[in-house]
Parts: C-alpha cells; structure tokens; sequence
C-alpha cells in the first residue's frame, strides 16, 4: 500500500559511459551502461510511468573556462522549450564561483538569468558532482512537464 | 551483481547457470537500492583465497556471520569448514563452459567432490 515513486534514469552525453537513476529528494546513483540492462530484467518490478520520454538535444560551447550548451526540449516529437546549461570549469565548489557565473550569465541572459539552483541547498561548500546536474535537469524537465502546452492560434 | 534465477533446461548441465549484470556504481548503492524498494536479506563476510584456471575462477572460502549489522569487525564463523567454488562468467549461450568446469571438477577429486547445487531447495 506504498505511493508510487518516481525513479528518473537519465543519460548526459557529456558523460556517455554513465547512466544516473535519481529519485525526488532522494539519493542519485551513478551506474555504468549496464544498469540499463538491469532496468530491463527488472522492468516486472515497476511500471513505467505515463510520462514521457523527454530530452534536450541541442549545441556545446566552449568560451575558454565557460561551457554553455543550450539545446531545444523536446517531448516526443513536439518542442517545449529551450534549455541553457552554464559551467564554470576550473572551479568544483559551488559557492566559490556562484558570482562569477551569475556575472557571466547576465551577459547574454539578461533578467532570465536564475537564482542559485536548489540542489546546493544548505551545502554550498561541497564539491560539484555530475549527479548535481543531472537533479537540475530533472527538475527543469518536471517544470517543463506540469506545463500546458500552449496551443498555437491559426490567423486566416 | 545481479543475479536471476537459474536458465530453464538446466537439467542436463553439470554447473548451474544464471544471468549476470555487473554494473559498476556510486557508492551510495545501499542507500539507493532500499529506495528502489529492496531490503537487505542478509550479510555475510567472506575470508579465503581466489585461484584463476583462464576464465574459471575457484574461490575457496570461510563464511562469517557478522554479530552487529554493518560491522565487519565483529564477526564470528558460521562453521569451521571451507566453502570451494568454481565459477565462469561467460556470454550468453556459451554453454560449453560446464562441460570444462566438469573436467576441471573431475582433477578435484578426492580431495573436493564439486556439485551443482539447486538455489530452490535452500531458499
């Protein structure tokens, strides 16, 4: 008589050798390749929740210790919106470099530059781990879920 | 490791064969498996040796029960004999592996007799 639980597996092509399975507010494991494979004798043990498959595909740049990808979100074949990833790269603590990045961000991102993500929490000290992006990323994907697709009017 | 149940038409086989999945992970691989909805069965600490023969592998151990949860100071053995096992990881469909650790169990005796054992009949 448990509720369902969400289990999040995801793949990042910056990392293609791993596959992260995360829960909500719960722990992010970082397998290799062949926890797919588990997931797959397993799959009698879970159901596989109504939503779906969601992604984001798009470019990488490098501008010399920035990396920013910015890639279309997509749902299926329909489009939802637009992701930007900023990574500042010399730097593994997180509260040391949050201005900096926010300065570089600014530049091109205006006022949809965000606040500091979540995931930091009360740690701000702790060294960056690949499993805190890929958290940002199932949350940015869950909000662009809840979201109503706005239909598109036809003008004649 | 995962490991699933034992193949069906087994029977003729001299070694039991099972699926395997090694998967490298994290190190919160406890954590994350009671969240997936596991829970621990059992622990156990194994202390012997492991000997290599090309892709067999025969590990000759003794079996400890570990006293209090999580700790593996303290420990106590289950018996005072050693447990021998021969196994292969092999791909799938390589079933001509038993017939070798069949040979390989042959040149065991006197001193080991190798038998397949049936997972079923301990659970």
């Amino acid at each position: 008589g448990q509720t369902g639980k969400l289990m999040y597996v995801m793949h990042n092509s910056e990392y293609p050798l791993s596959c992260f399975a995360l829960f909500e507010n719960g722990p992010c494991l970082i397998a290799d390749a062949n926890f797919d494979i588990l997931m797959v004798k397993l799959k009698g043990f879970f159901q596989n929740a109504k939503a779906n498959k969601i992604e984001s595909r798009g470019t990488r740049y490098q501008y010399c210790d920035f990396l920013v990808k910015v890639g279309t979100v997509t749902m299926g074949p329909s489009a939802r919106g637009i992701s930007v990833e900023v990574e500042y790269c010399p730097c593994v603590i997180a509260n040391d470099c949050w201005n900096l990045l926010m300065e570089f961000m600014q530049s091109f991102m205006g006022n949809h530059t965000p606040g500091i993500p979540s995931v930091f929490g009360t740690k701000h000290d702790s060294v960056y781990s690949p499993a805190d992006t890929m958290v940002q990323y199932m949350e940015l994907f869950n909000k662009i879920r809840k979201q109503q697709q706005v239909p598109v009017a036809g003008i004649r | 490791r995962y490991l699933g149940q034992p193949e069906i038409g087994d029977k003729n086989r001299y070694a039991l064969v099972r699926n395997c999945v090694d998967i490298a992970t994290s190190d919160n691989l406890t954590d994350f498996l009671v969240e997936m909805g596991f829970r621990l069965d059992h622990e156990f600490v194994a202390k012997g040796h492991v000997f290599r023969k090309g892709i067999m592998k025969i590990v000759v151990y003794k079996i400890f029960r570990i006293l209090m949860p999580g700790n593996t100071e303290s420990i106590e053995p289950l018996s005072l004999s050693y447990l021998v096992e021969l196994n292969v990881v092999a791909p799938a469909g390589q079933d001509i592996v038993s017939d070798d650790m069949k040979n390989f169990a042959e040149q065991l005796k006197p001193l080991v007799h190798l038998e397949k054992i049936d997972p079923k009949r301990l659970m």
